[in-house]
């Protein structure tokens, strides 16, 4: 699975990683984001791109699971 | 790569919350705030610095505390504490982040207005915002230059809690100080703008600001509206969300000051203007620079500093600063045109840029 860490990185980092982190079209991608506005952005953006997303806190983390 | 939605639910959900916050600027100036400023974060911060210094920074015109901040920040705060958004954090590069702050105050009181107004402007038919507009996208294209190149100012970590509550708190401190105004007991050092002497004297009754501050810090807190993302994400990752949102603002904003016949189209004689083609241009395009080096324009950072942001509050601090001094430097704009140290004044502030663009680059490079 494809791992991106977008941690404390301020816009438009995260979309950028994320996009990066596509690219190849793994089935499966792991985001690491710590918030809301990298979460928000981060699945909205891997919704769009087709793949079905969960997300899962843990403490401050959001990871942000999409696979297709 | 597989072929992406170009346009999402998210695209209609801020297309929305630009429809909703252009409306409430444009009805707010029916409740009195300035012409084509019913909303703008530079301006209105800028109004709170005079409020406190006013006195000793020559801004005797503009000194007034803008309850809309002060319900941005306590709207945005408790949206993000109702859904665990509030999370303190910072240390990413603070001290930088105060000067792009600075900077993109005082370049946006040579244009008269923050990357948000200058699309107010617009929806007021103030056609000289378009030099601002265009400069925004210079400021993008700028911007997006040093992004590719792998500009960034480097992760954030968790801080020491309090730093987190900075700007909430600073808030409330505006609350009491706005309160005492409206009774008219606030202290003698401090200064409000008397009736026909500025843009300062002229506002929405303090509730109603305050409520519409409110609601625009909801909004904008969960839509993660933002005056310049719009553009930049476009070019940038090709994602047309928030692109929605300055839309739905310029519509929300046309629509509501047609219907109240708050619709002045032209290039003279705008409310708080000036119609210098390239000194506008200049400007938003080094404020645009600034807002892209900071991660988002000046609405955003109010945003993320009540959601905990320390390096947010520390570039509205840079902003608060900035405007003090721009106006006791003569370097703000008035409606007859530039003053006579803009230029010298935009140059040494593109150059800081550049400098600061190089240090993010090269460092991450």
């Amino acid at each position: 699975m494809k791992e991106v860490d977008v941690r404390g990185l301020s816009c438009p980092m995260p979309l950028m990683l994320a996009k990066k982190g596509i690219e190849g079209d793994p089935a499966e991608i792991m985001v690491h984001a710590d918030s809301g506005t990298a979460k928000a952005n981060v699945v909205a953006f891997l919704q769009d791109a087709g793949y079905t997303v969960t997300v899962e806190e843990s403490g401050d983390e959001y990871r942000i699971k999409g696979s297709r | 790569m597989a072929q992406r939605r170009t346009i999402g639910p998210t695209a209609w959900l801020l297309g929305g919350a630009g429809l909703l916050i252009g409306a409430v600027a444009a009805w707010l100036i029916s409740q009195g705030n300035p012409g084509n400023m019913g909303l703008c974060i530079a301006c209105f911060l800028r109004d709170i610095t005079g409020f406190f210094a006013g006195k000793v920074t020559n801004q005797g015109a503009v000194a007034y505390i803008r309850p809309e901040i002060i319900g941005i920040i306590l709207g945005a705060m408790g949206a993000a504490l109702f859904t665990r958004e509030f999370r303190p954090r910072g240390g990413s590069q603070p001290l930088i982040r105060f000067v792009l702050g600075f900077i993109f105050m005082s370049s946006a009181l040579v244009f008269l207005g923050c990357t948000v107004r200058a699309w107010l402007r617009l929806g007021g038919g103030d056609l000289t915002a378009i030099w601002g507009i265009l400069g925004i996208v210079a400021g993008v294209l700028i911007g997006i230059v040093f992004l590719k190149k792998g500009f960034n100012l480097g992760r954030t970590k968790t801080v020491a809690k309090p730093l987190g509550w900075i700007l909430p708190v600073f808030a409330l401190v505006l609350l009491g100080f706005a309160v005492m105004s409206a009774a008219g007991s606030a202290p003698d050092w401090t200064l409000l703008t008397a009736a026909g002497d500025g843009p300062g004297a002229l506002s929405a009754p303090l509730l109603i600001s305050l409520a519409a501050g409110l609601l625009i810090g909801i909004v904008a807190q969960r839509s993660r509206f933002c005056s310049i993302g719009g553009i930049r994400d476009a070019i940038l990752v090709r994602r047309y969300d928030l692109l929605f949102g300055v839309i739905g603002l310029l519509v929300g904003t046309t629509v509501v000051n047609l219907i109240l016949g708050q619709y002045h189209l032209g290039f003279i004689n705008q409310p708080v203007a000036h119609n210098d083609i390239l000194g506008n241009f200049a400007a938003m395009t080094i404020a645009t620079f600034a807002a892209m080096m900071l991660g988002g324009c000046p609405l955003r950072q109010i945003i993320m500093s009540s959601e905990g942001d320390a390096d947010s509050t520390t570039a509205v601090a840079g902003m608060l600063v900035g405007a003090g001094f721009t106006h006791w430097a003569g370097l703000a704009s008035s409606g007859k045109g530039l003053s006579a140290i803009a230029w010298p004044g935009l140059a040494v502030m593109m150059v800081v840029l550049l400098a600061i663009a190089w240090y993010g680059t090269r460092k991450t490079a």
